[in-house]
């Protein structure tokens, strides 16, 4: 990898005040970079915790004691799919 | 777990996933008696510049004080969790309030669902652009 020799000083700088060598600072930096614009892509992160249901019936979804008929029913529409989404990781 | 309330919850880290993480508020899309789905909340400042995602709504300071919350924060309906409603991942489920915050006023849950199933529909459109 060629870096102008000033960025280098910085980056060495960086590593430094975190007592990291340069290349664990820039590798780390690398998959920070990487991690971010797959997050992003993806739109929507799913994190399921180990025995979490994967899936839901819309009757299961505990209404709200002043949700109103129309409110619930959208809401168990959007649960329902949000719900369906896979673990991303 | 009443649907709308901002409660206390070990959301799951990029780190690690599957496991409680830190302290932090969550916003309950909905749960049945078992589970809840949770949307992450966080009250770091975002980088200027740097566009909000899609699925990011922003509560200043005002609308945070109406939520019984002393900073302004960012509501990230892009990352999600699926988790059991028991005290491994919410430490506060058996005192009285159940470490609940606040609850969102209906008007603003309607807002947070239509914001929600916007998402959806992006989710859907790139499965489907990806043939998966």
């Amino acid at each position: 990898m060629r870096l102008d020799p000033a960025r280098v000083q910085q980056l060495q700088a960086a590593a430094e005040a975190e007592n990291r060598t340069l290349t664990n600072y820039v590798e780390t930096a690398l998959l920070r970079d990487l991690a971010n614009r797959e997050e992003t892509s993806r739109v929507i992160t799913m994190r399921a915790a180990p025995g979490a249901a994967a899936t839901i019936d819309p009757r299961d979804v505990t209404r709200g004691s002043d949700e109103s008929d129309t409110a619930y029913a959208r809401r168990q529409a959007v649960l329902t799919e949000l719900w369906s989404i896979p673990d991303s990781d | 777990m009443p649907p709308g309330a901002f409660v206390r919850v070990l959301f799951p880290t990029h780190e690690k996933p599957r496991r409680p993480g830190l302290l932090h508020i969550g916003y309950v899309l909905g749960s049945t008696t078992k589970d809840a789905l949770l949307a992450y909340t966080t009250s770091q400042p975002w980088a200027s510049g740097v566009p909000l995602p899609a699925g990011a709504r922003l509560f200043d300071f005002d609308e945070a004080a109406a939520l019984n919350q002393s900073r302004p924060f960012i509501l990230r309906l892009d990352i999600l969790a699926k988790l059991p409603l028991n005290a491994d991942w919410f430490p506060h489920i058996h005192t009285p309030d159940q470490g609940v915050i606040a609850v969102a006023p209906a008007r603003l849950r309607d807002e947070i669902s239509d914001l929600a199933m916007h998402l959806v529909r992006r989710h859907r459109a790139l499965i489907q652009m990806r043939g998966a």
